[in-house]
Order: structure tokens, then sequence, then C-alpha cells
């Protein structure tokens, strides 16, 4: 046996992950953990009988794994709620501040933190995406004077199944060998759609929400039936993330001309407000980061 | 840019007014156009305004019946279908009559033109498409019906998330505790009883001392204490200072006189503005008025003989129906056309909890105009259809000149009100004395009997 037949391709790399990622699909086991530097938020803010409740809200309102875990607990038979929670905001006005934070102090606590080691910038990257894309949700929300929470919950949440996905490999890699993001990128692009569906699902996420994340892509936004317009939304506010946080991956051209802004029947000067708004969602991102 | 081409008629705008110009200018076999910059025909009337709003209202009272139904069936409804079933039986309707307006324009052979529109002579006027790309097409006679939109107050940041108007408002997905509403207007007072009754503490904020000022008091008291019974509140004779998201949970609203009012969503219903921003009217020779708004004559025809503007771009009444019959007069005057006389006693239908509707003159109106008047009044717990119904709360006014004769004017507040008008209004058009609605046989048991009852309390206050 030569050496070259006992190192895996970098292809039968990614079949064998594609195998474990298929299985653990199908069981329905998913985990979705907090970030590091969330996690660490949250703790101080919780802990702190002083905290500022804005500051919470603010927090639980740019992380993807927080803000899912929260729905799903606000939903739960334990906090009976008079309607279901479907927003953010909603949960956070239903809940008040000292529930909150208790809340999300557990979440941080049982939810795990990712092991990133290797992939900082990645995940880093997968992160802003994902805020980014629910803001500029709520600067497409309002143009068109539609609901501007479910718009951003909708963005926020579009590319949940990512990080799950992300987490998955990263869990089941017995050597804990790091391997390369070429190989793992394809893959994660592959599943989220069907892993966000399915921890959607799981979790009872709100329908408007699930709806987004199965269809918001430029291919199937138009299945959509929810009056909120959410996947159509979710669709051009992530090529809006994507052009604002890497210009270099998409044209402005390519972007203008796009279906979906004929859809939301964007004129010219409508994509001009939209493009104006970048360095405010940069700056947002920014902030939190910081 | 494409070649000119010639139309007997353009209209810019595919509201009510809009509508009506396009399909009288196609009826009289004239070649029309109509620009519309939404991709949908309907303008706010469809997709914002009056079709959402009365099916929300209709949605919410039905609801309401079925859950106080729950206690005598025992049945139960799931909680979250609430708010979902609302919003999408809303947004059925307003597709089912979106399309239903396209297939009439179509079907009169009107051609579209999806674009915005801006004038660039008295004549031409150019689309510009989503992409950019523009055309220009001429026009014999122009009609302008491009609507308006909520106003928005320079001290109130509509954010469309906390703080909204009242195109924002429908697309809530889910009940809020509490609702502070701005203005004491119709859409005001609409949208407050709506969510009062789905269950929400509203409260709404205005500088006058009473909603709907310019309704009869005894319609508006029964109305204030309809909303006051479902939970809500109104606080007349306030000036906000400011309004503002707290950052958390709350809006708060600081008042003039120092008092903070907390509600967790704000409605702003301070009126609403013409929607001539994109259309540069003074390329036509146009200006606005004071107001922002586009002047007229009696046949809605601007200072420019051949340009006509119709429905809300020329202010009140800026009703839905009244803006339909400015169409299509606007466009047989434009065609020289007879149009028949211009309508008298137009009725003003408010589709709050419970209706309220009005024609003619109220009873102020009566005695300062013939020197003295006579009030007949039929409270719907008195009428047999009433009970039966359960639509107790209501009143009916009759007003006569002062012999008890003539009839001057109806004011209705319950449910069934903005029908129930309509004989009213037949009787003023057709000058029916008061003794003809006592003569006359209606049908029993209903809620038209009120008229009859009504009448009957103005003969007994007949001088002898």
């Amino acid at each position: 046996m030569t050496l070259a037949s006992t190192i895996p391709t970098q292809q039968e790399e990614s079949e064998a992950l594609r195998i474990r990622i298929t299985t653990q699909l199908e069981q329905g086991t998913l985990d979705l953990p907090l970030l590091p530097v969330v996690a660490n938020q949250v703790l101080q803010l919780a802990g702190d009988p002083n905290a500022d409740a804005t500051k919470l809200s603010a927090l639980i309102q740019q992380d993807q794994a927080l803000a899912g875990q929260i729905l799903r607990i606000a939903n739960s038979p334990a906090y009976a709620p008079r309607s279901p929670i479907v927003s953010l905001q909603q949960a956070i006005a239903w809940l008040g501040m000292t529930m909150l934070a208790g809340l999300a102090f557990s979440v941080s606590v049982q939810s795990g933190i990712f092991t990133i080691k290797g992939y900082e910038k990645e995940i880093r990257g997968l992160w802003c995406h994902a805020l980014a894309t629910g803001l500029y949700g709520k600067e497409i929300a309002r143009r068109i004077r539609h609901n501007v929470e479910n718009a951003f919950l909708c963005g926020l949440l579009h590319t949940i199944g990512k990080p799950v996905i992300l987490h998955l490999i990263l869990t089941s890699q017995s050597n804990h060998e790091v391997s390369p993001w070429t190989v793992l990128e394809p893959i994660i692009q592959e599943f989220h759609i069907s892993a966000g569906t399915k921890l959607a699902e799981v979790w009872k996420l709100p329908e408007p929400v699930q709806e987004a994340i199965r269809l918001y892509p430029d291919e199937t936004y138009h299945q959509a039936t929810s009056p909120t317009k959410g996947a159509m939304i979710t669709c051009l506010a992530n090529h809006l993330a994507s052009y604002a946080l890497a210009s270099s991956s998409l044209e402005e051209e390519t972007l203008r001309a796009l279906p979906v802004i004929q859809d939301l029947n964007f004129y010219p000067d409508d994509m001009d407000a939209l493009l104006e708004v970048r360095e405010g969602i940069q700056q947002s991102i920014e902030a939190f980061l910081v | 840019m494409s070649a000119l081409s010639p139309y007997d008629l353009i209209v810019i705008g595919s509201g009510p007014a809009g509508q009506k110009a396009a399909i009288q200018g196609a009826k009289s076999g004239k070649r029309v156009a109509l620009i519309e910059q939404n991709r949908e025909v309907g303008g706010a009337c469809v997709y914002q305004g009056t079709i959402p709003s009365k099916t929300l209202r209709e949605s919410a009272l039905q609801m309401v019946q079925f859950l106080q139904a729950t206690d005598v069936f025992e049945f139960r409804m799931r909680d979250d279908v609430k708010i979902a079933s609302l919003m999408t039986r809303l947004d059925n309707v307003v597709r089912a009559h979106g399309a239903f307006m396209a297939e009439q324009l179509a079907r009169n052979g009107i051609e579209r033109f999806h674009g915005r529109a801006k004038f660039v002579s008295e004549q031409e006027i150019q689309v510009k498409g989503l992409d950019g790309t523009t055309s220009v097409i001429r026009g014999k006679s122009i009609v302008i019906a491009t609507g308006s939109r909520p106003r928005v107050p320079d001290n109130i940041p509509i954010d469309h998330e906390h703080i909204l108007d009242s195109d924002s408002i429908l697309s809530l997905v889910y009940l809020p505790k509490s609702l502070t509403v701005l203005g004491g207007g119709v859409i005001a007072s609409e949208y407050a009883s709506i969510f009062a009754l789905l269950g929400v503490q509203v409260t709404i904020i205005d500088s006058a001392d009473r909603p709907l000022k310019f309704l009869d008091q005894e319609l508006t008291d029964q109305f204030c204490a309809a909303f006051e019974n479902t939970g809500g509140h109104y606080r007349g004779q306030l000036k906000i200072q400011s309004a503002q998201w707290d950052g958390f949970s709350k809006v708060i609203t600081r008042l003039e006189s120092g008092e903070i009012l907390e509600g967790e969503k704000m409605l702003v219903a301070l009126g609403r503005v013409a929607n001539l921003e994109h259309l540069d009217i003074q390329a036509a020779g146009l200006e606005t008025t004071p107001r922002g708004l586009i002047a007229v004559n009696d046949h809605c025809q601007t200072r420019v003989p051949h340009i006509y503007a119709v429905g809300d771009v020329i202010g009140p009444p800026s009703l839905a129906s009244c803006s339909m019959e400015q169409g299509r007069r606007a466009v047989c005057h434009a065609l020289g056309l007879e149009s028949g006389d211009a309508p008298e006693h137009i009725p003003m239908g408010i589709y709050t909890i419970p209706e309220m509707s009005s024609v003619g003159l109220n009873e102020q109106e009566a005695v300062e105009k013939f020197g003295g008047a006579l009030v007949g009044r039929a409270r719907f717990h008195e009428i047999a259809r009433g009970q039966i119904s359960g639509m107790t709360n209501g009143l009916l006014k009759m007003v006569s000149d002062a012999k008890g004769e003539k009839l001057l004017g109806v004011h209705i507040v319950g449910e069934g009100a903005t029908e129930l008008i309509h004989i009213g209004q037949m009787g003023l058009l057709y000058n029916i004395d008061i003794d003809r609605f006592v003569e006359n046989i209606f049908n029993f048991p209903t809620l038209a009997e009120a008229y009859r009852v009504a009448a009957l309390d103005i003969a007994k206050q007949r001088k002898r």
C-alpha cells in the first residue's frame, strides 16, 4: 500500500462528510452552540443587576443562535405565551428584562460554545453575513412599508443551517484535524437549507421564518405564500449583505439586474437608497464585534 | 426613448379615481393609456387603504363573534389562529380584488404601462420602468390620479417597526399588548376600534376634544362609549411633543403638558399627503397649492384645460366613492360627454366599530340654514331586528326642517350604518317628506324600520 492511497483525497473527505451530515440530518439530532464572544457578553450582562436592558435586547437581536434559542424557549409551554411568539421584539416585550436575562444566561450555559479553532475568520464571516442580511431585510421592509420585525428575523436566521452544519462537522471529526475551508464551504452551502429547515421545524420557529429559511434563494422565493414576503425580502437582503461585506463577490450591475428587485417593484432610486445604507450596516456590525 | 404614441386619454394612477377614469375613456371608444408605478393595479385603496382596513374590520368582528360563541358551543380556537388568519384573509381579499381590477382594465382594452410617470410637457409624459429605461407617450387629455400616502410628522420617527403608519400596520405579525394611536380622524378611529376589539389596550391621543369632529356629536359620543367598553381610551385636547422607541420594549410619548405615555407600538395617523413628488407637474404648467394639492374646478379640470386631477390629489373629501365619480365625470367633461347632474348628498361612511354614517345636514347646520330643525331618534335596542341580531348599540337620527316635514339629513351609528344610510340618501335626492317614511311599509324585522321610528318621533314633535 502506498502512502498516497492511505491519505484521503479532498473528494473522498468531502464524500465522507456528506454521508455523516446526511445521517445526522435524518436522525434530526441538530445542535447550535453560541459563539464565544456572544456567550461572554451574555454572561456578563445577565450577571449584572444594573445591566442596561437595551444592550441585552441588542445582543439577542444580533446573533442567530441566541435569537433562535430565545424564540424556541419563549414559545415553550413553560412560558405559556397568550399567543405564539413570532418576533424577537415580541419575545422581549413579553418576557421582560429579568426573565430575558435568565433565559439568555441558561442558553449561554447549556448550548455550549463553538469550538472554532482554525475557523475564526470564516465563522465570523457567517455571523456577519447573517446579521447584515437581517439589517438589510429591515431596510427593504421599510421601503415597502412592510413588517420590519419579521423581515429582520427572516434575514438573521436564513442561514441558521450553516453554523449547524459546521458544528456537526467539527464535532464529528474524530481526529480533530482541521479540514481546509475549501473542503467545508461547498458542503456547508449544499446542506445549509435542509439543515436550517430541519432545525426550524424542530425548534418550531414562526412559520414565516421557516418559509424564508426554506425558500430564500433566487430560484425558490416566488414559491413562498406568506403575506409577510419574508422569503422575497430575504433573497434581496442576502445579496445586499454579500455585496456589502465582500463587494468583489458581486458586481453592482449584476446586483441591480436581479429578478427579485423587479418582483419587489424597486426602481433604480430605491436601490440607490439601499446601497447608501451600506456604511451604516457595516458600522453596526463592527460595533458589535468590538 | 421610443417614438411618440398618441393616446386620446392618459390616466396616471390606477386607484379608484384613475380606474374609473380609464374605463370611462375606453367605454367611450377612446384609446386609453394607464400608467401605474406599482406592479399591481388598484392603488392604495386596494393595497393599503379601503379594502384591507375594511377586510381587517370584518374579519376581526367575525372572529370576536366566533370566540364569543365558544362558550355556547364548547369548542376552542387555536391561539395562533388570531392574527395569522386575519392577515391571510386580508391578503386573499386584496389579491382577489387586485386581480379583478386588472382583468376589468384588460377587458376594456386599456393599455397598461408599468412605470413612474413624469411630465415632459403639457401633453407628453415620460414613463420610467423598473430597469431605468424610459419611453414618452403623448395624450390629448390627461388625468392625474396618483393618490396619497400617510403623512410623516417631523417630530415622530416612523420606523415601521415600533412606530407604524397606516400602511405598515397592515403587516403586523402579532398583536401588541398596547397601542398608542396618534390622530382622531377616520383612519385613526377605524384602526383604534379594530385593535381594541381584538384585545389590544388602545389609547387615542389627539388635539381635538372628541374624535371625528366633523360628525354629529351624538354619533361620536356613542362611538366613544363603545370604544371604552372594549378597553380603549380617547385622550383629547393633548399635544405631542415627541415620540420615541425606548430601545427595549416601549414607545414613549411625551406630551406638551409634561405627561409621559407608554405603549408597545404606536400608530401615527395624522393625515395624508398627495403623491406628486415624481410627477414634475411644473413641466406641464401646473403647481401645487400651499397644502400640496392640485387645484381644480367643478369638472376636476386644472388650469391647463386638457389636464384633469381627481381623487386624493385634489384633497377632501378623499373618499373612494367620490374619487370614482370624479374620475368618471372628469373624463366625460374632457371628451365632451354628458355626465349627468353633479352629485348631491354624498354619504360618508366611517368603518369604525360600530360603524358611523352620515348624509345631508346635521341639526346645527339645519338650524343655521333654515332657522330651525326637528330631530327624530330611533335607538336600535327599540327595533326588533336590533334585538334579534344582538345589534342593540345603535342610533339613527333623522333631521327635518322646523315644521317636521322636509327631510334634511340622516346620521347613523351602529352595525350596518354604512348600508342603512342609502335609504336616507335616496330620500334626500328625491325630496321625500317625513310622512312618507311613516306611511310606507318596511320589511319586518329589519334595521330599516328605524327610519319609520325616527320619522314618527319627528311627527309627534310637530306643533299642532
